[in-house]
């Protein structure tokens, strides 16, 4: 213990220095790689005991010591907290490359293209052209993103939701406590706070990965119906198309969907002079003519619930006198809308969104 | 990627009039396609990325012979501008060669020891460009993402790349539409532009397997055209080892384009030609990895334009042993790889050889080992009776019309067939030895046509009757099992081998024959080994001497036919070998 201490003391003093010290300028190839290795390290220590909550307040500790002892020595020094142990490679480079003392073979060795593609023949291959491979998958990525536009959910979410699933797997399999899980969850949600909509999408990615155990992809969905805002919003701001597919693979999700589109109905009311049913100020506003649209995508997901549902919204239109005059009851022109649009599905969609005032036909 | 050299001049001179304005016009380029990402300016990118690379190099040389940072600003006064332009376009940044060239320029323009103000904020402006592209992440969500799930840029762009890569695949993988319905869109539409996109990523290996499916898909709409700036590019990068392609997309891609076909056979031709000490085994491990007869086997597309190519160098270089050899190599090669081939996937042999006489193609392109050895002999007299037919009709096509080109045409293709089928060329050398004065005439016939295909009437009957002398010479000295060596006849065959003008044998042919009697004939080891080594000393043969034992060995290895005698002859050929 004593001794990973000390490593990962003299790591966050090699990040020091590298980023804000003129001592880089005698830096050669093997330092280079000397430093991404304790950096390495580092990002292993905190994958190990960032559960462990003994381990973690002690590091947590030094580090605080570590900090203070570079602040004083580094003005304009930043900290390194316990957390950013597990990005340390990257920040290494981002210290090395804004240190403006960095000697250009340094950098020759980060942006080095000429052993790209064999690395294996290099001498050490992780530092050796790091750069140039980053722009490359970056640009790579550029280039292919104008064609890549193919499914619903599109490739950088694909990707966030498989590592957010990986990541829910680990800490579920090292024994997390609950809250701590969900802490790392409210984490992720609060720094996309910008990207709500992109959000959306991780999180229907990350339903949508293949079930190796149930437990990480329940664990979401009861995170996910605490989450009460963020739930509506999914919902409103997904395509249809991929709630549907993710309310195939997910009783909880497809539950929670049924019983959202049903607030948004019971919360409508009918304009006079539009002839339509709106959603009063609300922050979701979906249309009549949507919410019909969503129903009719989750009854395609789950044929069996369409019996349920229509009894319910039956029993509903009872309660509620019971007429068949339009703009009276939502739940009885919901009805005749869902019973109009669902002979030929696929084709009716198409029919109903050329057909705005389909309330009168 | 193969790199276009700039001509020289214009490296040397580097006039400053010249390059601004040329300059000038790529600048103007790059500023155009800044602009937002249309379909259109993908392409004028795609078009121009080899010239670029072209320009990009001669930018090298010019900053690389300035004396200081500043005087090549002042040279090129839009330098920085121009290359920082580049850093920012992605399809410039993603190819292999310009990221280099372009990560040169900026090396070339960063001061180890900065002089001036320009050149203190030249290397902060190169500093900062470089940490820019490699750290900053254009989405701040992405970021935060990265952050909080422990995930490097390097890891997570990969990843984001490789998925990128498999949605495209898939949907390249797609069954096209348009086939019950011609007017109907159909997802090949993208496959053009999905090409163009491709062409800086050809080295990229994560992109391999996108590549490999656009090459494979079957061309089945005309909608599903690809690039032919891809094709270059991936050809290009294929023959200088930079694209990492597997087996079936470079049969594709030779599929696909000539070019990169033509490339890859002289490829093959130059790398067996400059490489003269190549042991047989090794020649034909070489053919084999070319990938070459597998694709021949699988294409008969292939096989034709391979074929033409082989044809006209033979036509060029009649005699060169070595190409004669290769051509054979390629052929067995290729006939393995058609016979692992499904049946249904086999067309007829006549496709593969439609110039070739066709009485001659089943019973050339039977293996030795396909038939029993005792057949041999009578299927070789009906293989030299057959060839000799036709160079008589040749001939009395020549008297009759004062020459015909469709005789010679028919002659020279079979000789061509001969030269590829060169198993039994060697067989005929191995019949020889246990001919009779009585039955070798068809054989040393067929030996000699296979060594001097196009001499006239009276040259053809010159060359047998010192084949014949020859044989006889070798006869005797190998049938003699005992008693003194018969020095005369030694002496004899070695004149008929002495390199002189009046001479018109081929000393190859004899020393084949030689070679095969010391190995298959009854004579006393210590005794054939004197006789090779005698000749071998005298005529400077040694390493022809060697070749035709290695061939000989790589053959009945081959054919793995299991005799009394084969033993005896390996042991006898391993023995020669160490003369």
């Amino acid at each position: 213990m004593e001794a990973m201490l000390k490593n990962v003391t003299s790591t966050v003093e090699l990040l020091a220095v590298a980023a804000q010290s003129g001592a880089v300028e005698q830096w050669d190839k093997q330092t280079l790689s000397r430093a991404f290795d304790w950096a390495r390290y580092c990002e292993h220590v905190f994958s190990k005991f960032h559960n462990v909550p003994t381990v973690r307040r002690i590091m947590e500790t030094q580090l605080q010591l570590t900090n203070q002892g570079l602040q004083a020595a580094l003005p304009g020094y930043t900290e390194i907290s316990f957390s950013d142990l597990s990005r340390c490679q990257h920040l290494l480079l981002v210290g090395l490359l804004n240190n403006p003392e960095l000697p250009s073979k340094i950098m020759e060795i980060l942006f080095d293209i000429t052993s790209n593609g064999n690395s294996k023949n290099c001498e050490y291959p992780d530092v050796t052209g790091l750069c140039s491979r980053i722009i490359q998958y970056k640009s790579a990525r550029q280039v292919l993103s104008p064609l890549a536009d193919l499914s619903a959910v599109g490739a950088d979410a694909a990707v966030q939701g498989v590592m957010l699933m990986e990541r829910l797997g680990a800490l579920l399999s090292q024994g997390s406590e609950v809250c701590q899980i969900e802490h790392f969850l409210d984490s992720v949600l609060l720094g996309c706070e910008e990207a709500a909509q992109h959000f959306c999408l991780v999180i229907a990615a990350a339903l949508l990965t293949p079930k190796n155990s149930t437990a990480s992809h329940d664990f979401l969905l009861d995170w996910l119906q605490k989450k009460d805002s963020m739930l509506q919003h999914m919902y409103s701001a997904l395509p249809t198309r991929l709630l549907k597919d993710v309310a195939k693979e997910h009783l909880k999700f497809r539950d929670a969907y049924c019983d959202v589109l049903k607030k948004w109905a019971s919360e409508m009311e009918y304009s006079i002079n539009d002839r339509v049913w709106v959603q009063p100020s609300s922050t979701t506003t979906v249309s009549f003519q949507k919410l019909t649209e969503h129903f009719l995508s989750l009854f395609e997901a789950c044929p069996s619930l369409k019996e349920d549902v229509e009894k319910e919204l039956s029993a509903l239109k009872t309660s509620d006198g019971d007429f068949d005059v339009r703009g009276l009851s939502v739940w009885g022109d919901l009805l005749t809308a869902l019973k109009k649009k669902q002979p030929g599905k696929c084709f009716a969609l198409i029919l109903f969104s050329f057909n705005p005032d389909f309330s009168q036909s | 990627m193969a790199q276009q050299q700039p001509p020289i001049q214009s490296q040397q001179t580097s006039e400053p009039l010249l390059n601004v304005q040329r300059m000038q016009f790529w600048l103007e380029k790059v500023v155009c396609w800044g602009q937002a990402g249309s379909p259109d300016i993908q392409k004028d990118i795609c078009l121009h990325l080899r010239r670029l690379q072209g320009f990009l190099q001669q930018l090298v040389s010019h900053i690389n012979n300035m004396s200081s940072t500043t005087e090549a600003m002042k040279s090129l006064p839009f330098l920085g501008q121009f290359l920082g332009r580049l850093c920012w376009n992605p399809y410039v940044t993603a190819d292999d060669t310009s990221r280099r060239l372009l990560f040169q320029c900026m090396w070339g323009l960063y001061s180890e020891h900065p002089s001036n103000a320009v050149e203190r904020k030249a290397n902060q402006w190169i500093q900062k460009v470089l940490c820019q592209l490699a750290t900053e992440e254009d989405n701040a969500a992405v970021q935060e993402l990265m952050k909080r799930m422990g995930v490097s840029p390097e890891e997570y762009h990969l990843k984001v790349l490789r998925k990128m890569v498999t949605l495209l695949q898939e949907n390249i993988g797609k069954s096209c539409s348009s086939l019950s319905n011609i007017n109907q869109r159909c997802s090949c539409e993208s496959i053009l532009a999905t090409s163009e996109a491709c062409v800086p990523l050809v080295t990229c290996p994560e992109a391999a397997p996108l590549i490999g499916a656009l090459l494979q898909r079957p061309a089945t709409c005309v909608r599903a055209a690809l690039s032919e700036d891809f094709l270059d590019a991936l050809s290009s990068a294929y023959l200088s080892q930079g694209a990492s392609l597997e087996e079936q997309a470079v049969v594709s891609l030779w599929y696909h384009s000539l070019s990169s076909l033509e490339g890859a056979v002289l490829s093959l031709l130059e790398s067996l030609l400059t490489n003269t000490g190549s042991t047989p085994l090794e020649i034909k491990q070489h053919v084999a990895k070319s990938l070459l007869p597998k694709a021949c086997a699988q294409h008969c597309s292939i096989f034709l334009v391979t074929s033409d190519i082989f044809r006209s160098i033979l036509k060029q270089a009649e005699g060169n042993k070595s190409i004669k050899f290769l051509i054979q190599t390629f052929t067995s090669c290729f006939l393995r790889e058609l016979a692992l081939l499904q049946p249904q996937e086999h067309v007829s042999l006549k496709a593969f050889f439609p110039q070739s006489p066709q009485s001659l193609l089943v019973p050339l392109l039977t293996l030795p080992s396909e038939m029993p050895q005792e057949a041999w002999r009578h299927h070789l007299n009906w293989i030299s009776s057959s060839v000799q037919r036709l160079t008589e009709e040749e001939e009395e096509g020549d008297r009759d019309s004062g020459g015909s080109t469709r005789g010679h045409h028919k002659v020279y293709e079979a000789w061509f067939l001969l030269v590829q089928c060169g198993y039994w060329v060697q067989v005929t050398a191995q019949l020889l030895v246990t001919s009779g004065p009585e039955d070798f005439g068809p054989l040393l016939w067929l030996l000699t046509f296979y060594h001097h295909p196009t001499r006239r009437l009276h040259h053809r009957a010159l060359q047998l009757v010192h084949a014949k002398e020859a044989w006889n010479h070798l006869h005797c000295l190998f049938l003699v099992l005992a008693g003194p060596l018969p020095v005369d006849r030694l002496q004899s065959l070695l004149t008929l081998m002495s390199p002189q003008p009046q001479q018109p044998l081929s000393p190859l042919l004899i020393l084949k024959l030689l070679v095969n009697f010391a190995v298959f004939s009854q004579q006393q080891l210590s005794r054939s080994t004197k006789i090779l080594q005698t000749v071998v000393d005298q005529s400077g043969l040694a390493g022809e001497a060697a070749c035709v034992l290695h061939s000989l060995e790589l053959r009945l290895n081959e054919e793995s036919c299991v005799s009394s005698d084969s033993n005896r002859v390996h042991l006898r050929i391993k023995a020669l070998q160490n003369i």
